[in-house]
Formats: structure tokens, C-alpha cells, sequence
């Protein structure tokens, strides 16, 4: 077997497990991720994942694409496909199938209930989502009041675009960083 | 985002190219991690193409299973829109244009280096982005205000979760069957 080809399933052998185990987000996954590519398999080195992760936080996009780039480190462009799809593959269609699952039941009583029942749940869960990415984020204080002025804007202003609301927010940060340099 | 919950979505079913190019500029422009909260206003807010309830029980449903809580949403929803076909359609979109955005900035990393302006610009982009989240989650929480029960569960789940930090599947094992059982009462008594 060619070393590429290789390297191409040891990336699929190490993110195919990890995306059936990440129940509950990916923060779980990141110390994995790390211990794989830096400490079993040397496909990046401290340094480069710290890089990495870095680089991954800074692109728009659901999750991780943590794993893209180590896939891109150890593979190259083939490399980052095989680790997308072997981290959202497995999860994806498991999900999947659960909605087939879900979907047979459409129209029951307890159909109903359930789907009724966990509205406020997820609700909940979205504004917690709010709050954990409020909670690691770098910035200080100017994010939690820029965050908070966002929140209000978009309430009292239903019909604000959400973009022109990031455009601004950015600009006004990297105005601030500028004159702060 | 109307004070009015989204209660019926439009009649006619989108077309896959309608649904790859809806997710595709969904991908490539939900920064900050808030995928729930962009996909709300995009596809449910915009295009009234799920209610209210499916986003919401995607949402639960995505989380309690592995994988990410955004793109496994994404699956549930392109399978209500187009079945396996949707499902395909929406996730490719999803991660197709992300993929591109995170290795041309690792490729310019490895040229450029890393400027303190471009840190201070996601840090803005990062905190509009939450504002979204959040206007998002208390949206959906005004739109039931009226009844009680709902909102004490929407309450300690935000307590639960999101400021005492507790595991997330645990908590939601705990109240999810008070919620439904709510639900199924609320039912009865609407009936009776």
C-alpha cells in the first residue's frame, strides 16, 4: 500500500470513531483530536495545532473544521477531504436514520407530545449555546457588551439583516484594535 | 423576527438546487458557531419552509445525537425538505464552502502569518454573531409566553446547561419527560 493511501485511512481509522463519540458538542472532541494528531500519529506539532485550531475559529461554518485542516496537514487536499467526511459522515447518517425513525410516527399522539415537549428544551439549549461561546471567547468585556448591545438590536429591530449587523460589529472591532495598535 | 411564531410552512417543496444554494450561503456565513440561530432566520424566518416545532424538535433531536449539534440539524431538516436526496444536498452545501474558507486561510497563515486587525475584526463578528444566538433563543421563547410550564422548563435548561455547566444529555434526560408530560396534559385539557 502507497504511503498516501496510508495515511488516508489512518485519518479515516482516528475520525470516524471520534464522530460517533462526540455526543454533546464538540469541545469533548478537541483534547482527542490533539492526543491523535500530535501525540500518536505526528501529523502536526503543538505549535501547528494551536495554529490550527486558531485558524479553524477564525472560518465560518457549523462545528469544527479542525479536522479539515489536520487532514490538510498530514494529506494534503485529499487528506482534509477524508477527515471532513469521516468526522461528519458516521454522525450524519445515524441522525439520519433517526429522522426516518422519527418521521414513521408523524401525525400520533405521542409524535405530538414529544416534538411539543422538547420545543422548550431546545430553546433552551440555543440560548446556552449563546452563553458557552460567550464564555471562551477571548475578547473581555467589549464582547459581552457588544453581544448584548447585537441581542437588543435584533429584537427591537426584527427586520435587521444579521449580516449588516456582523459587518458592523466587525468593523467596529477592528476599528477599536486599530487605534488601540 | 416577528413577534408571531412561524406555525405553517409554504406548500410547495423547494427543488435541490433551491436547498443546496439556501445551505451553501447558510455554511459560508454562520461564523461564531451559531448555525442553530443563522438556520432559523434563513430557512424558517425567510423562506417559511419548516414551522416552528420541526426547527425546534431538530434542534433537540441534533443535539442528543453525536456528532455537531449545526450540521446534524441540517440533516433533519434537508430530510423534512427532500428525504435522502435533501438531506445529501443540504449537508454537502453546508461544509462544501466552509472547507474552502478554513484552508485558504490556512494557506495564507502559512504565507502572511497571523495579523492582530483580522483577530480584532472575528472578535466583532464573533459578538454580533452571539447577539444572534440570543435574540434567536428569546424569540422563540416570547412566542409561548403565555403558557407557564414551557417557559420554567426553557429556564432550567438555561440554568442546567448553559450557567451551571452540567452535562448537557443528562439534564435532558431529567426534563425532557416533565416537558412532554406537560405537553400531554396541556393536550388533554385543550381536548377536554
Amino acid at each position: 500500500m502507497p504511503d498516501d493511501t496510508r495515511t488516508l485511512l489512518t485519518l479515516a481509522l482516528v475520525f470516524v470513531p471520534l464522530s460517533l463519540l462526540s455526543i454533546g458538542g464538540g469541545a469533548s472532541l478537541l483534547a482527542d483530536m490533539e492526543y491523535q494528531s500530535v501525540t500518536v500519529h505526528g501529523w502536526t506539532t503543538p505549535r501547528e495545532f494551536a495554529d490550527l485550531f486558531a485558524i479553524s475559529r477564525a472560518a465560518p461554518g457549523p462545528g469544527t473544521m479542525l479536522s479539515t485542516l489536520i487532514g490538510w496537514k498530514a494529506a494534503g487536499w485529499a487528506g482534509a477531504v477524508t477527515a471532513t467526511v469521516a468526522l461528519y459522515l458516521p454522525s450524519s447518517l445515524l441522525v439520519y436514520g433517526a429522522a426516518r425513525l422519527w418521521g414513521r410516527w408523524r401525525g400520533s399522539v405521542w409524535h405530538s407530545a414529544i416534538e411539543r415537549g422538547l420545543a422548550p428544551i431546545a430553546a433552551g439549549l440555543i440560548l446556552s449555546g449563546g452563553i458557552a461561546v460567550l464564555r471562551v471567547s477571548p475578547g473581555g468585556p467589549a464582547i459581552w457588551i457588544a453581544a448584548a448591545a447585537a441581542t437588543v438590536l435584533l429584537l427591537c429591530w426584527p427586520r435587521l439583516h444579521p449580516l449588516a449587523l456582523f459587518a458592523a460589529g466587525g468593523a467596529l472591532f477592528g476599528l477599536a484594535g486599530a487605534i488601540e495598535l | 423576527m416577528t413577534e408571531q411564531g412561524i406555525d405553517v410552512r409554504s406548500h410547495h417543496r423547494p427543488r435541490l438546487p433551491a436547498i443546496f444554494a439556501a445551505f451553501f450561503w447558510l455554511g459560508v456565513t454562520s461564523f461564531g458557531g451559531n448555525t442553530a440561530a443563522w438556520l432559523y432566520h434563513q430557512i424558517v424566518r425567510r423562506r417559511h419552509w419548516v414551522t416552528d416545532a420541526e426547527f425546534l424538535s431538530g434542534v433537540a433531536l441534533g443535539r442528543i445525537t453525536p456528532g455537531s449539534g449545526g450540521v446534524n440539524l441540517t440533516v433533519l431538516i434537508g430530510q423534512r425538505l427532500g428525504d435522502s436526496r435533501g438531506a445529501l444536498a443540504a449537508v454537502v452545501a453546508l461544509l462544501s464552502g466552509p472547507l474552502a474558507i478554513v484552508l485558504a486561510l490556512a494557506i495564507g497563515y502559512a504565507r502572511v502569518g497571523w495579523s492582530p486587525a483580522l483577530h480584532a475584526v472575528l472578535d466583532g463578528i464573533a459578538a454580533a454573531a452571539i447577539g444572534l444566538t440570543f435574540a434567536t433563543g428569546l424569540t422563540l421563547l416570547r412566542w409561548r409566553r403565555v403558557e407557564i410550564g414551557p417557559f420554567v422548563i426553557t429556564l432550567a435548561t438555561v440554568l442546567c446547561v448553559g450557567v451551571l455547566r452540567w452535562p448537557m444529555i443528562p439534564v435532558i434526560l431529567c426534563l425532557a419527560p416533565i416537558s412532554i408530560g406537560l405537553a400531554l396534559l396541556a393536550r388533554r385539557s385543550a381536548d377536554a
